[in-house]
């Protein structure tokens, strides 16, 4: 029986984990799919929303859903300055070039935040004043679940707004097909700025909700870039769906695997996981079978 | 003055010079077409009025105003509505979606009116009216073509571009689709066809134009041209 | 690529040497030298970069674990293993050659961005287990007192005389990497990078030649780490991690990938750019500790503003002062041999109730064609009808789904391009596909080097049969302008030449008059009948109906995938069907 709840448990942190995954994910796939470029620097949206928390709320002190709301405006600024920075003047050139300046911004951002707030890893409040609560012998931490709540929350919204909104139809037809977009009149350069500010506050979402758990680090970006991009190709490159759910697979493989088998390795399982998919179904779970047609 | 006019236009596509100085032009109410065998550089005329490619020289006038160095977005906006070669339906969005996003170029629109803006656009095309919620990429060729003239519709244009549309058409949806294109036409809408099927289009056409290797070699009322060798000669070189 | 001239081979030759003495010159400090032995390793790993990236066009992301592979070879090899320097180091590098295998091999379906992923997990991987595998790898505490070798007897055990090997041992690699474009192997993958698709069907074999990049590009970087491990005498998992990965890329496309010159100047720049900013004024100090801020700023702009790197912009700077060469001589080019064969014998290429379906979409449904030997056939019809799927089948681009294509008596449908072209398959493209950043002389001898191609070994013969193949096509004294500059007319022409010169049994050619002006169209014309004056067996898809009626023996005509009649022009193009198919269906709009 307590094996069960031990289990329970691990599944539940898996799932709050994956749930960040996910979350990077789906900037990195709404990315993709408008500019068919890959975003080295995904991860660093959410170390920087995170170190906007700590700007906001632990150094200037403001109450915390205002720190919180003033961190998710930053990220939306800096998502169009991402845009015309990193993205624009490279749009016409292939995918590698565009692939490497991410990662140059990566760099940049990284120790720009470092020269700032220094080495030292920040603590982050929680999002609640409580602990969690226990439910039949499983404790849920209240920062577990409401990463869980707003994930939920989040793709909601975010099918909400893709599915149901002209704006979101809009974005879709832009990632589809650029120049057919524009023969209708659709502005596709403000289209992908909304796509890199959208993915921006996504990520920085993440960071808020994963800084408590994970001190709050210059470094806490790049592995959960790298989990976040295998999980859009476990889950199939592109798809959001697919997004989602290789986050939240992912989380939950880590997470059992570390308990069952061992702690030092925990990053590795990931990319093990990552192998497989790419060896027995490249496509992932998601993907269709790319297409032959030249 | 003409809706449109083409003045010495010519332009590159890649490294290649696609038009070399072609000047043409269509009055409003006017159904013309453009015939040509396949590299003629129909469908590079079209992309150049539209903005797609850039007129290197010569110009481009759209009610009398140069629209030379004008991005297709702001064509689209000035009211060009640009149905392109192979259809380019948005795959991943249904067909009412797609028929809606063809008024992007029209500002301030509420929804509610663009709605049932689409509806009589099913009128229009009532194959595609079953499939109105089901993704673009599910549809046939010829009922993808419906929904790409629907789209183009949907922008209220002055004037309305059309490369191909019966491209790998079967014969009776051909016929069908000119119907509805004579159709549209009658309703007083300003149409330049680029066509392959030369027997249909020049059935529609009130004028004409044909383009060999990227310069006009023959115009003329259709009726006119379609009796004439220069059609035959402009598809089997004979 | 530009040659260079023995001259300037020695001045290069003096100046390296001048800079590997230079520790010797001065009374410098342990601190200078090993500034100097960081720049001299991380400048070998940046040579496997430049092949694997810079030649080959394949983006790694995990050149450190490479050099980290040489490096711990080194350190446990001597220090845990207590084996002699040299055979730790083999041990290292082969290790790292066979990690490389394994990782080009990925390459079979995955490119670009997948690549990325699958290079920087096996970084991370690498990178866990050097600090996790604590009692073999000593984890995040290093190994320390790892010897230097000693070479024939004399001990490099002195700071500088081991220096000195290192910058040997990196200046013969450099020049070995600089040779390799030119050779067989680096001609393949620099058409890879160009364009793998024509690659593979002008019959290089593109899965072995990136993976060969790969191994060498890991080999390289693991003596880069042996010799490092060897110099520092102590090694720890943060000397090879993503972040040394991301230097090394760097270095690389700050120099210049495509050159080794330019790789090294840009590990010294990089290596040098710390040490630089100690010197800075007051005033500006504050850049110190922000350098790591600035490198990664530099990283974007040099994309930006300097895609070349630096070895690109002195070449660009060069050639606004050396006039590159205009007209090729082309004295004693011998003329091109093409081979002839029986017309009595049983067709070339048979293709058989051929199907090529994309989904739902019939691309091609079911047709037969034989194709005589020593004929020219035309495969037309309206758009969309299925004349290029149809030649992808028979070149290999697309496995058909059903039906069979015969060359020569041999099933050849499940054959990869690359091995048909071995078997005499040539096609040009629709829209050309040449290697735009090579000569013309080289893209005909990437054509020239295909298997079973009777021509001499070594580059003579590669060379003599591409100029002959460009003689044929008349762009012989054009032979040393890179593609991208030429006419589009040449480029076709270029195109052709590079087809022939693997002297094919049967000739593909997909719209090859698309584009070209009338005058272009009657050489061209006459190009094709001095081809099948020399026997060739030419399929020929073209829109041009004149062109096809001079030049074809038998047509072919497709409609929606079908093949709608066939026979000689005079019949063909007055056959009802056909020109109903052209001008559209005689049908009234109602």
């Amino acid at each position: 029986m307590q094996i069960l709840f031990d289990n329970l448990q691990v599944l539940f942190q898996g799932l709050a984990l994956g749930s960040i995954y996910a979350l990077v994910a789906l900037g990195f796939v709404l990315i993709i799919r408008a500019t068919n470029v890959v975003n080295f620097a995904q991860g660093d949206f959410a170390m920087l929303g995170a170190y906007g928390m700590v700007l906001f709320f632990t150094t200037l002190a403001w109450p915390y859903w205002l720190a919180f709301g003033a961190a998710l405006v930053a990220m939306a600024i800096f998502g169009v300055l991402f845009n015309y920075g990193v993205y624009y003047p490279l749009r016409h050139r292939s995918f590698l070039p565009v692939l490497i300046s991410t990662l140059g911004a990566s760099i940049f951002l990284q120790n720009t935040v470092l020269a700032v707030f220094g080495p030292q890893p920040k603590p982050l409040e929680k999002m609640l004043n409580t602990d969690g609560i226990n439910i039949g012998g499983i404790f849920l931490d209240s920062q577990y679940l409401m990463i869980l709540i707003v994930t939920v929350a989040l793709v909601a919204f975010t099918y909400l707004f893709f599915e149901h909104t002209l704006l979101g139809k809009k974005l879709q037809a832009t990632s589809q097909d650029k120049d057919m977009a524009r023969l209708l009149g659709i502005p596709v350069a403000l289209m992908i700025s909304i796509t890199f500010v959208y993915s921006a506050v996504l990520g920085g979402v993440a960071g808020v909700l994963v800084g408590p758990i994970l001190f709050v680090s210059i470094g806490m970006g790049s592995i959960i870039a790298l989990k976040a991009f295998a999980a859009t190709i476990i889950g199939g490159f592109g798809d959001v769906t697919g997004a989602i759910v290789g986050g939240l697979l992912l989380g939950v493989i880590e997470s059992l695997a570390a308990y069952h088998i061992s702690v030092p390795y925990k990053d590795a399982y990931a990319f093990l996981a990552l192998f497989i998919f790419l060896l027995f179904r490249p496509q992932g779970i998601f993907g269709e079978k790319v297409s032959e047609k030249a | 003055m003409a809706l449109l006019e083409l003045r010495n236009v010519t332009s590159h596509y890649g490294n290649v010079q696609a038009l070399k100085g072609v000047s043409l032009h269509v009055e409003a109410g006017e159904l013309v077409t453009l015939l040509g065998a396949n590299g003629a550089g129909k469908s590079t005329t079209l992309k150049t009025i539209s903005g797609l490619v850039q007129a290197t020289e010569g110009d481009v006038l759209f009610e009398g105003q140069s629209i030379k160095r004008t991005g297709p977005e702001a064509i689209a906006r000035l009211g060009i509505s640009h149905v392109p070669e192979g259809r380019r339906i948005f795959p991943g969005l249904t067909v009412r979606e797609n028929i809606l996003l063809g008024a992007s170029n029209r500002k301030g629109v509420p929804r509610k009116q663009l709605e049932k803006e689409a509806d009589e656009k099913f009128e229009i095309f009532p194959e595609i009216k079953p499939f109105s919620g089901a993704l673009g990429w599910t549809l046939s060729g010829g009922q993808q073509q419906m929904l790409a003239v629907a789209r183009g519709l949907m922008a209220k244009p002055k004037l309305l571009l059309l490369d191909e549309p019966s491209l790998g058409l079967a014969p009776l949806i051909v016929q069908n689709l000119f119907a509805t294109i004579r159709q549209i036409r009658t309703g007083g809408m300003t149409i330049l066809l680029v066509e392959q099927n030369a027997n249909m289009a020049l059935q529609v056409a009130d004028r004409a134009y044909v383009m060999e290797t990227g310069v006009i070699v023959t115009s003329g009322p259709a009726d006119e041209l379609s009796q004439t060798e220069d059609i035959k000669r402009a598809y089997l070189g004979g | 690529m530009q040659r260079l001239s023995l001259p300037w081979l020695i001045v290069l030759g003096v100046i390296g040497l001048g800079l590997a003495l230079l520790p010797y010159q001065f009374e410098t400090s342990t601190y200078v030298v090993q500034m100097f032995m960081q720049a001299v390793t991380y400048a070998i790993a940046v040579l496997g970069m430049v092949v694997v990236l810079g030649y080959t066009g394949q983006i790694n992301l995990a050149q450190a674990a490479f050099f980290g592979f040489g490096a711990y070879g080194v350190a446990l090899g001597t220090v845990s293993g207590d084996i002699n320097f040299w055979i730790s180091l083999g041990l290292g590098v082969g290790a790292a050659t066979i990690a490389g295998l394994a990782l080009g091999m990925t390459t079979i379906r995955l490119g670009g961005h997948y690549l990325a992923m699958i290079t920087i997990s096996f970084q991370q991987i690498f990178d866990l287990v050097l600090t996790n595998w604590i009692e073999v790898t000593h984890g995040p505490d290093g190994i320390a007192g790892i010897p230097r070798p000693s070479l024939f007897g004399y001990e490099l055990e002195d700071d500088r005389a081991y220096l000195l090997f290192c910058a040997i041992v990196l200046y013969l690699l450099m020049f070995a990497v600089w040779w390799l474009p030119n050779t067989r192997l680096g001609r393949a993958m620099r058409s890879v990078r160009e364009n793998q698709l024509a690659a593979e069907v002008v019959g290089v074999h593109t899965l072995r030649t990136k993976v060969i990049a790969f191994a060498l590009s890991a080999l390289l970087g693991a003596i880069g780490g042996g010799l490092y491990a060897g110099g520092f005498a102590y090694i720890s998992p943060d000397n090879f991690n993503f972040m040394r990965s991301v230097e090394f890329l760097t270095a690389t496309l700050l120099g210049g990938a495509q050159s080794p010159f330019g790789g090294v100047i840009g590990t010294v720049l990089i290596v040098q750019m710390p040490e630089w900013l100690k010197h800075l004024p007051e005033s500006l100090s504050f850049i110190k500790d922000v350098y790591l801020a600035v490198y990664g700023l530099g990283v974007i702009l040099i994309m930006v503003f300097l895609s070349e790197g630096i070895w690109g912009l002195i070449k660009s700077i060069r050639a606004k002062f050396v006039k590159p060469i205009a007209r090729t001589d082309t004295t004693g080019v011998k003329p091109l041999d093409l081979e002839l064969q029986g017309a009595d014998a049983p067709p070339l290429l048979q293709v058989q109730g051929l199907q090529k379906f994309f989904g739902g979409l019939k691309a091609v449904d079911g047709i037969d064609i034989d194709i005589q030997r020593g004929t020219v056939h035309a495969l037309i019809g309206p758009n969309g009808s299925g004349k290029t799927t149809s030649l992808n089948v028979v070149s290999g681009i697309y496995k058909p789904t059903g039906g069979k294509v015969v060359l020569d008596g041999e099933d050849v449908s499940q054959l990869q391009p690359h091995q048909r072209a071995g078997r005499g398959v040539g096609r040009t493209f629709q829209n050309i596909r040449l290697f735009a950043s090579l000569s013309a002389l080289e893209n005909v001898m990437v054509g020239a080097q295909r298997d079973n191609n009777d021509v001499p070994d070594g580059n003579r013969g590669l060379r003599e049969r591409a100029m002959s193949a460009l003689d044929f096509v008349g762009m012989a004294d054009r032979a040393h302008v890179i593609v991208r500059n030429l006419p589009y007319g040449h480029q076709r022409l270029v195109e052709i030449a590079r087809v022939l010169a693997g002297r094919p049994k049967l000739l593909l050619l997909d719209e090859p008059a698309a584009g070209l002006n009338q005058t272009e169209k009657g050489e061209f014309v006459e190009l094709l009948k001095r081809l099948r004056g020399h026997g060739l067996t030419i399929f020929i898809i073209d829109h041009d109906m004149g062109l096809v009626e001079k030049v074809s023996d038998r047509i072919t005509v497709l409609n929606f995938g079908r093949k709608i009649a066939e026979g000689s022009p005079s019949e063909v193009l007055r056959n009802p069907d056909v020109i109903a198919a052209y001008l559209g269906t005689a049908g009234k709009v109602n």
